[in-house]
This record gives structure tokens, sequence and C-alpha cells, in this order.
């Protein structure tokens, strides 16, 4: 009831928001946990794209940068999935 | 299949090979099932994502609805004095308020003395918070919450440096500005 009314007023209300206790005094991880957190969740990213105005065609050029780059990383996944692979028929292969 | 061709190919090479051999050929390859073993979870942390695990393993971390009411060195949550901490890449400034954001101390990296890109560095950030902490002490603040807004290199050190100074920090909450629609900034800088 109390929380709707501050969502209510405030979408993003402050101590409730992006928010982490610090457990044993522990301030290090809990700031780790924080930043974790944002750089998951993609805000600093997008904090760093809004710092300064990105012309057009740096957009587009940063937009098939990252597509071609998820793409490579993806086949050099399965690559390293596969010759990392532990379960083999037979554990050495080519070896009589 | 495989092992089949496998076999027929090798065929002349045995041959040879049988002229000396005595005892039973060495490795029979038929595929056994419960040789494979299952899929192990290994070492904890390793195929989980570190975050994951984080959330899995402590609870309490996060704010909820009866968060407002606990109580922290004698005064509820919502009752905490604020340190508001501002960081960017140039400065970091420190804000002591109330529960009701009344200023009542304010220090920056540039009042501690540090000059120029100095301000900037931190190791200012450490030292304004150690002694930003130590005045706060003095006027009676103890416990208190912080809330973190921008980036820079004195992040971290900022947090550190309260409690190093003595302040007993009971929340980091971040409050960076950030809009996905934002108007339109400045211009990129030219390098």
């Amino acid at each position: 009831m109390f929380l709707t009314l501050r969502l209510l007023s405030n979408r993003h209300p402050s101590f409730i928001a992006r928010t982490v206790f610090v457990k044993n005094n522990n301030v290090d991880d809990a700031c780790r946990l924080v930043n974790r957190i944002l750089g998951k969740e993609g805000i600093l990213e997008q904090f760093r794209l809004t710092r300064y105005y990105e012309k057009p065609f740096q957009t587009r050029r940063r937009l098939n940068h990252e597509r071609c780059k998820a793409i490579y990383n993806e086949d050099m996944e399965r690559k390293i999935q596969f010759v990392l692979r532990k379960n083999r028929h037979e554990p050495f292969p080519g070896c009589y | 299949m495989l092992s089949a061709i496998r076999n027929t190919l090798r065929v002349p090479s045995i041959s040879v090979a049988r002229f000396f051999q005595t005892s039973a050929p060495q490795s029979s390859e038929k595929f056994d099932h419960k040789r494979i073993p299952t899929e192990d979870e290994g070492v904890q942390g390793e195929k989980l994502v570190d975050l994951d695990a984080v959330l899995k393993a402590k609870q309490n971390l996060f704010p909820t609805l009866e968060s407002d009411n606990l109580i922290f060195g004698g005064l509820a949550y919502k009752d905490l004095p604020i340190c508001n901490i501002r960081v960017t890449h140039n400065n970091t400034i420190f804000t002591f308020t109330d529960a009701l954001g009344s200023v009542k101390i304010i220090r920056s990296c540039g009042m501690e003395g540090f000059k120029n890109t100095k301000k900037g560095t931190n190791i200012a950030a450490q030292t304004t918070a150690i002694g930003i902490a130590m005045r706060a002490i003095d006027k009676g603040f103890k416990t208190i919450r912080v809330r973190v807004q921008g980036l820079g290199p004195g992040r971290l050190a900022a947090v550190k440096g309260l409690q190093m100074g003595g302040l007993d920090v009971v929340s980091i909450t971040d409050n960076t500005h950030v809009s996905w629609n934002p108007p339109r900034p400045r211009k990129a800088r030219r390098l």
C-alpha cells in the first residue's frame, strides 16, 4: 500500500530502486554488486552512450559492428565448447 | 559404422603386426553409454553466472516493503541521514543531508586542497571522504545511507573512505541520471 503510493508519486523512488544493503560492514562487496547490476542492466552503457551526441553514421557503424561481433562470438563459443567437450566416446582418439 | 570403416582401413597394418602379437587386441571400440558421465555442475560458480550465485546465497540484500521501518543504530531506515556523493570525471562532491534533504555539510575534493586534475582521482575522493566523515561524526551523524550519482574514478573510493572515517554505512543507492530518450547531448569531443 505504502509502496504503491510511493510508486505513484515517483516511478523510481529513492532507496527502493537500485539499492543494496551493506552486509557485515563489507562496503566493497555492496559497491561491486551495485556496479555489476548496473552493468548487466545496460544502465552504465546507456550513460556512456548519451554523454555525447552520437551522429547517425556512428550509430549505424556501431550497430553493424555489434552484430558482427555477436556472430563471431557465437561461432567462437561453439568452437571452444567443441574443443573443450569432456564427454568423448573414446577418451584417447587416435592412440592405440 | 565409423569404427567399422576404420577397422577395414587398418587391415594391412594389423596383419603385419599380427606376426608379433600374441595377446588379445588392446582396444575394442565399443560404444558404452554407461561410461559417459552425467552432466556435472563442476565447482560452484563455474557454470552459474556470478551474479546469480550472489543472489542465491544471500537474502535481505535488497530493500522490501518493510525495510523503511528497519532499525539501524536506533533510527528507522527512512529517518537515517543521507550522504549524497556526486562523482564526475573531474571532481567528487559530498553532501550530508538529514532524512528530509536539508543540507548539513558539503565538501568537495577541490575544497580539500586538491587542484586541477588531482581533484578527479580516487585518492582525492578517499581523503575527502575521510575528512568529511570526521566532520559528520562531530556533528552527530553516525549511521548513514549513501546515494551515489554519476560515474568516475572516485566512485568506489568515496564510499570506502566514508567507512574508513568511522561512519556506519547502511545501504548504497545508485542515483545516476540515465535516460533512454534524452534531449540531444552536447557534441562529441574531437580527439
